[in-house]
């Protein structure tokens, strides 16, 4: 009798047990011209391996420094029809293009390049040069039809630099979900993409990168949301006036962005949202990235002005823990 | 009968321990030194206290404008002056007890302990 009441209990403390025993699996690869690495539990090798393909054959079809990928036959002929993930991706950029005003703009490639980011031959283009190329920058004269078919003006370029890590993310985060995956963490050269919430059941800890120096800013708690950081830090030079030049430009002006930011970070539940918006976030500035953040409300933003300030949406106010001693002084943006 | 009894007697003692240390060990962080200035819920400093060498202070700046003035020495954390109408922040005297923090109530403020966490990741 006893024995019969006591034999469902012994089940379910056993299902507890077989609870914390999830396995832990990791991958880890170069792509993107980044490092990535993925911890997911209870994800067999299979699994990790259809995820570093993913990502191969997104790179394949949409780096515009690849010579047969899809963008770079656009970018040379002017037109190209996308494959359907490349067209899903450039519509949904070109939507975040127009949502942020142009502070995002894929076609800025032109001037990326004649600042040298490209190739890492810095040099810091005259006013004439930049005043031509930012002649052939205008994400609204791109088409994209119902097939595909993208095209795009005489002397246009475009690249998906800004959104395919985040693209990327979101694609692995459903392809380990499918996989039946609850539990993952992936690091994708500095973006960060979370499935579900640790195996112990607590939010991933992410940490954010101080951008004046090695260390950590703090950390957000996060699950089931990707945290994407953009930096000037990242990649710069110093020109030969002293001047710090980073790869963030301003598509206004073809310079780089001197917003008053020195880093953005966007956490929300898309990768490839998170990736736009803290570009974007960058090129606005602090008071007009505010007003974004009010006006839209489905994201959480962390900005670091340049003159050491840290300004915290409400929403991640409650859930980001300084690190020991940090030095900056910390404000929530105002709600309304 | 009694065979099944005693099995299952055994089974749920051994559940019942392991359950027991898979909490104790995931909860079991160090008290530690880690302490957090919480102003209305947001964490606006964590100071190691192992980590303090010499003594210093900073005011936090409520946003009705009252202020409290933090005294941090190696070990220990207290507020030292406040402009608050019951000084009780500033009678409570060096923060103790994980389970009693700190508290000015009319400026929202508290210096809390708390357990140590390692990142999972780098955004960045």
């Amino acid at each position: 009798m006893t024995a019969r009441r006591l034999l469902p209990l012994v089940l379910a403390l056993c299902l507890l047990l077989a609870g914390c025993g999830a396995r832990e699996n990791s991958a880890a690869f170069y792509a993107m011209s980044t490092y990535m690495t993925i911890r997911a539990w209870d994800a067999d090798d299979a699994l990790l391996r259809r995820a570093e393909e993913t990502v191969a054959e997104l790179e394949q079809r949409l780096s515009v420094t690849r010579e047969d990928s899809e963008l770079a036959v656009l970018n040379r002929t002017g037109t190209v029809r996308l494959s359907a993930d490349g067209a899903a991706l450039l519509r949904r950029a070109l939507a975040l293009c127009a949502a942020t005003d142009g502070a995002l703009d894929l076609s800025v490639y032109p001037v990326v390049r004649a600042w040298g980011f490209t190739t890492q031959d810095y040099r810091v283009p005259d006013a004439a040069e930049l005043d031509a190329l930012l002649a052939r920058v205008d994400y609204t004269r791109v088409t994209l039809e119902d097939d595909g078919t993208v095209t795009v003006p005489a002397g246009m370029e475009l690249d998906l630099g800004a959104v395919a890590k985040g693209w990327a993310g979101d694609r692995l985060a459903q392809l380990l979900r499918d996989g039946g995956v609850t539990s993952a963490i992936l690091s994708l050269g500095g973006n960060v993409q979370t499935v579900g919430a640790r195996p112990d059941g607590d939010a991933w800890n992410v940490a954010v990168r101080d951008p004046s120096g090695e260390g950590m800013l703090g950390v957000v708690r996060a699950a089931d949301e990707a945290v994407v950081t953009s930096g000037g830090y990242e990649r710069y030079f110093v020109d030969d006036a002293g001047v710090v030049r980073w790869h963030i430009m301003d598509p206004a002006t073809g310079y780089p962005a001197r917003s008053g930011l020195v880093s953005v970070t966007v956490v929300g539940a898309e990768g490839v949202v998170c990736d736009a918006l803290s570009t974007a976030l960058f090129v606005m500035g602090a008071e007009r990235a505010e007003d974004y953040w009010r006006a839209h409300r489905d994201f959480e933003c962390l900005l670091v002005t340049e003159d050491g300030a840290l300004l915290l949406t409400p929403g991640l106010a409650a859930r980001f823990t300084p690190a020991d001693g940090l030095s900056y002084e910390v404000r929530v943006i105002a709600d309304a | 009968m009694l065979k099944t009894k005693t099995w299952v007697a055994a089974l749920v003692a051994l559940a019942a321990v392991l359950a027991v240390l898979a909490l104790a060990l995931r909860h079991a962080r160090a008290p530690g030194t880690v302490v957090e200035v919480v102003q209305d819920g947001v964490v606006l400093r964590t100071i190691d206290l192992a980590r303090v060498t010499e003594a210093y202070s900073f005011t936090v700046t409520s946003a009705d404008g009252g202020s409290n003035v933090v005294l941090v020495e190696p070990g220990r954390i207290r507020v030292s002056s406040a402009d608050c109408p019951d000084q009780i922040c500033v009678q409570r005297g060096w923060l103790s007890d994980q389970a009693a923090p700190v508290v000015c109530l009319p400026h929202r403020l508290a210096l809390r302990l708390r357990g140590e966490t390692a990142a999972d990741a780098v955004a960045g």
